[in-house]
């Protein structure tokens, strides 16, 4: 049990790439009954919708259909309108992009509180003093006809005045 | 259950920025030799089972289990992986000894990330593909979004996350598998170019090729194999919803660490682990997540990592020495392997084999990983000199 030859020449080293260039991973996902449910209603209506977990006294947004905690079913009447106001949670100004460049101006991206739930998107139309813990914001939605219904349909949360 | 289990033999093998002359499973069939020849020289035909750590994109193979016997020696042997990080497949192994199903298991795991083009996709490619993957950003935001807020929950400061830098780099320097050792000043990590605000490139481990395989066993076959057994006292894991949306705890205090430790703490019978136990390995892919860590693992109280840190308690001469490898800052990060090499620093500093980094008088240590970003699972092992 040993190896006993190994490559001491950096030239002789060489990667092997399979025939193909990457195998192309493409998956489809289903939003599921609350995704599903989530999504139209910001497309349609402009709504975000948590949903209540009286057992737990916790407001879940986004809306799911079950309480991770204590495992209870939410049903129709847990869903509720959690409006489009909440506060930074946190966040964070990210100067590499997707693939690790460096770039000058960076995304900023929070964690914005609603209810007991955090929604993770970008800060816009704000100015350095607005970056704050607590610092109450809003959604901002796209125009209606540009709605695709999913997550970038808010296109940013932005402080409040 | 009662059944006691000890780590009779480990080894490793790579441990660069890149690996080019070997394998991936060529690293793990040579970290096993050596993991093999520090149990007495033992052939894995004595050895009844085995579980490798790993994840199937790290590989760039499907179904990455059924690659496993052969550089193990484990080919028509008991085999099975955990995706997870390798102290979760050590605890696999362990409950193996302990039902009295299996004497002797290895447990291995590696990375050999370097194979990767793009990381960092990859790890999008592990967010929630609903809520956060179509910003199509750098997945590393959400370690910023973590470092703010546990800096404001804490009245940690961004000097103190420095600190932890300049201390795992250069206690590095006293460990000859340690790659990225360095004796920097606290400036050179808080003005370097920033990742994620407040997280800048230094307060993140650079990336490590590596393989490690451990050898575990019941106490009789351990006697035998060993004059060196190393014992398993404890051994806990948890994981925190994987929805950053119902982090609110979770954001700022790494709840799955503090539910990992009060699990491998009941079953070690330690009730004050500052106290009972004499140092540690711990996760520290992130500046910040050494001092999370410490605090979520009760060593000290919310928001007091920092301030003992800059007191020197956490140094190699001080009370309670964290990270005297160096750790992932100092070593590099091996990923999935990232728990057997906190465990491996562990179990040398137990054997007194661990060279100018040696602490004296040590007994009791303790090991902690977590799996990185996006996840929120971590694991803890409490490993002593005595039965």
């Amino acid at each position: 049990m040993a190896i006993m030859e190994r490559n001491s020449r950096n030239i002789d080293n060489r990667y092997w790439n399979p025939g193909f260039k990457a195998f192309p991973v493409k998956n489809v996902y289903t939003a599921g009954a609350a995704g599903q449910r989530f999504f139209e209603e910001i497309k349609n209506n402009s709504k975000i919708l948590g949903s209540r977990c009286e057992k737990c006294e916790l407001t879940y947004v986004p809306a799911r259909i079950y309480c991770e905690r204590c495992f209870n079913r939410l049903e129709e009447k847990n869903w509720i309108d959690v409006g489009t106001e909440g506060t930074i949670y946190s966040y964070t100004l990210l100067f590499q992009t997707q693939n690790g460049e460096p770039r000058e101006n960076p995304a900023v991206m929070v964690a914005v509180r609603i209810a007991d739930g955090l929604l993770i998107h970008r800060l816009g139309e704000f100015s350095a003093a607005d970056l704050e813990i607590d610092k109450p914001v809003k959604a901002k939605f796209k125009p209606k006809e540009k709605r695709k219904g999913c997550i970038e349909d808010i296109d940013y949360f932005k402080p409040i005045k | 259950m009662d059944k006691k289990v000890a780590i009779v033999g480990i080894g490793y093998s790579g441990f660069g920025s890149t690996t080019p002359d070997l394998s991936y499973r060529e690293m793990i069939f040579e970290a096993a030799t050596k993991c093999y020849q520090d149990a007495g020289g033992i052939h894995p035909q004595s050895i009844d089972s085995f579980v490798a750590s790993s994840e199937d994109f790290m590989e760039g193979i499907s179904i990455a289990d059924e690659y496993v016997p052969d550089q193990l020696g484990a080919v028509l042997k008991p085999v099975h992986s955990i995706t997870g990080d390798s102290l979760q497949g050590l605890a696999s192994a362990m409950m193996q000894i302990k039902t009295g199903q299996q004497s002797i298991v290895a447990a291995s795991a590696f990375s050999k990330v370097s194979n990767l083009s793009n990381h960092d996709g990859l790890v999008t490619y592990a967010t929630d593909p609903f809520y956060i993957r179509p910003f199509n950003e750098n997945p590393y935001f959400i370690a910023g979004l973590e470092m703010n807020r546990y800096l404001h929950e804490t009245g940690t400061t961004r000097e103190q996350c420095a600190k932890v830098v300049t201390k795992n780099r250069s206690n590095a320097l006293n460990n000859p598998s340690a790659l990225y050792g360095a004796r920097i000043e606290l400036e050179d990590v808080t003005e370097a170019p920033v990742l994620s605000y407040p997280l800048g490139i230094y307060d993140m481990s650079g990336h490590l090729d590596g393989s490690i395989v451990v050898l575990l066993a019941s106490e009789e076959r351990a006697r035998e194999l060993t004059d060196k057994p190393i014992w398993i006292k404890g051994i806990g894991w948890a994981t925190d919803t994987p929805n950053l949306d119902s982090r609110i705890d979770g954001m700022g205090s790494a709840v799955y660490a503090r539910l990992a430790a009060q699990k491998a703490y009941r079953m070690a019978g330690i009730n004050n682990p500052f106290n009972e136990i004499d140092f540690a390995e711990i996760d520290d892919t992130f500046s910040y997540k050494e001092l999370q860590h410490l605090e979520a693992l009760n060593l000290c109280g919310p928001g007091e990592a920092g301030k003992l840190l800059e007191l020197g308690c956490f140094a190699p001469d001080g009370d309670f020495p964290v990270n005297v490898s160096g750790g992932s800052l100092g070593g590099g990060y091996l990923h999935e392997a990232n728990g057997l090499q906190r465990l491996m620093e562990t179990v040398l500093q137990l054997r007194g084999e661990a060279g100018k980094r040696q602490l004296h008088d040590v007994e009791t240590g303790l090991a902690f990983a977590w799996r990185g970003i996006p996840t929120a699972t971590g694991a803890a092992v409490i490993l002593s000199t005595r039965p």
